[in-house]
């Protein structure tokens, strides 16, 4: 319980929000350059932010780059938030991110040019819905998996 | 594609994930207006097993550990608990139990049941539930008007 504790000592949601906005914007920009035709710029700019999805994953949320930016920037302006919320949600959403945005890059390296844009085009839908409607459809499906009988109660185990 | 046909794929790409977003907002956190008997004294049984029932209503809530507006949601109704007025709040952590989250059908977390004094399930709540609706349907459980006071 006091590890949980720990772990959940809050960031500022419009952190996570922020960050997802600019995503979703350069998800966008691989969906253009794959349907462009564009696509060893797709496949690179995918690379790219699948590492930042890495990033966030590994080194959890609060370390991540555009949060970094979000502090520096935007942070400043704004009063104090509503409430702090707990880092994991958004850390393990970054996880589901560097999964889709992960095999579109492996599929185009394969060859399956197509995959790029495809799997961009559905990180950008997760993204996109977590900006502007505060949705973390990453998180919802944590519930899949724990129905599927793939998950056990992290906090707690030995 | 020339450069037309990949504009109309990317409008097509954020005019429905926009309408997916208005969607789900018009859709989340609704309290149905009929009334729903079914599964009420499962229900009530898992609740006692994970705390207690309330006098005049239980919020039983299902949620999971990477879940953001869990955690909002068990605040907003650990209040309204612990408000006193025989309302009480039990929360259900689905994460290693994945037997429950299949027999009650849930598909999203949070997922709030309110039942009433004697443990009959009166709504199902799918997202954070919409306060004002809520406050009424407990208005409607305790028979009085002083949940929804601000």
């Amino acid at each position: 319980m006091s590890e949980r504790a720990d772990a959940a000592a809050g960031i500022d949601p419009r952190g996570p929000r922020f960050g997802a906005g600019i995503t979703a914007v350069l998800l966008l920009a691989v969906v253009a350059l794959g349907a462009l035709g564009l696509v060893v710029p797709a496949l690179i700019l995918l690379a790219a932010l699948t590492a930042l999805f890495a990033w966030g994953a590994f080194a959890g949320i609060r370390r991540h780059p555009w949060g970094a930016l979000f502090r520096a920037l935007v942070r400043p302006h704004l009063g104090p938030p509503a409430a702090v919320e707990d880092p994991r949600p958004p850390t393990f959403a970054q996880g589901v991110g560097l999964v889709v945005a992960g095999a579109g890059v492996v599929l185009g390296l394969a060859g399956l040019a197509p995959a790029v844009p495809i799997a961009a085009a559905a990180a950008f839908a997760a993204a996109f819905l977590n900006a502007v409607f505060g949705l973390c459809l990453g998180c919802q499906l944590y519930l899949l998996l724990v129905r599927a009988g793939l998950t056990r109660r992290a906090s707690g185990a030995a | 594609m020339d450069p037309v046909n990949a504009l109309a794929v990317v409008s097509a790409l954020v005019v429905a994930a926009t309408a997916a977003g208005l969607l789900w907002r018009a859709r989340t956190g609704r309290l149905p207006t009929r009334a729903e008997p079914a599964a009420g004294t499962d229900l009530a049984a898992i609740a006692v097993a994970h705390g207690t029932l309330g006098r005049e209503a239980t919020l039983v809530q299902f949620s999971t550990e990477y879940c953001a507006p869990c955690r909002a949601t068990s605040r907003t109704l650990g209040e309204l608990a612990s408000a006193g007025v025989g309302i009480t709040h039990v929360e259900i952590d689905l994460s290693g139990n994945p037997e429950l989250a299949r027999r009650f059908g849930i598909l999203q977390t949070p997922t709030t049941f309110v039942l009433d004094g004697a443990g009959l399930q009166r709504a199902r709540i799918g997202g954070a539930p919409r306060m004002r609706e809520l406050h009424a349907l407990l208005d409607e459980l305790t028979g009085a008007g002083h949940v929804g006071a601000r």
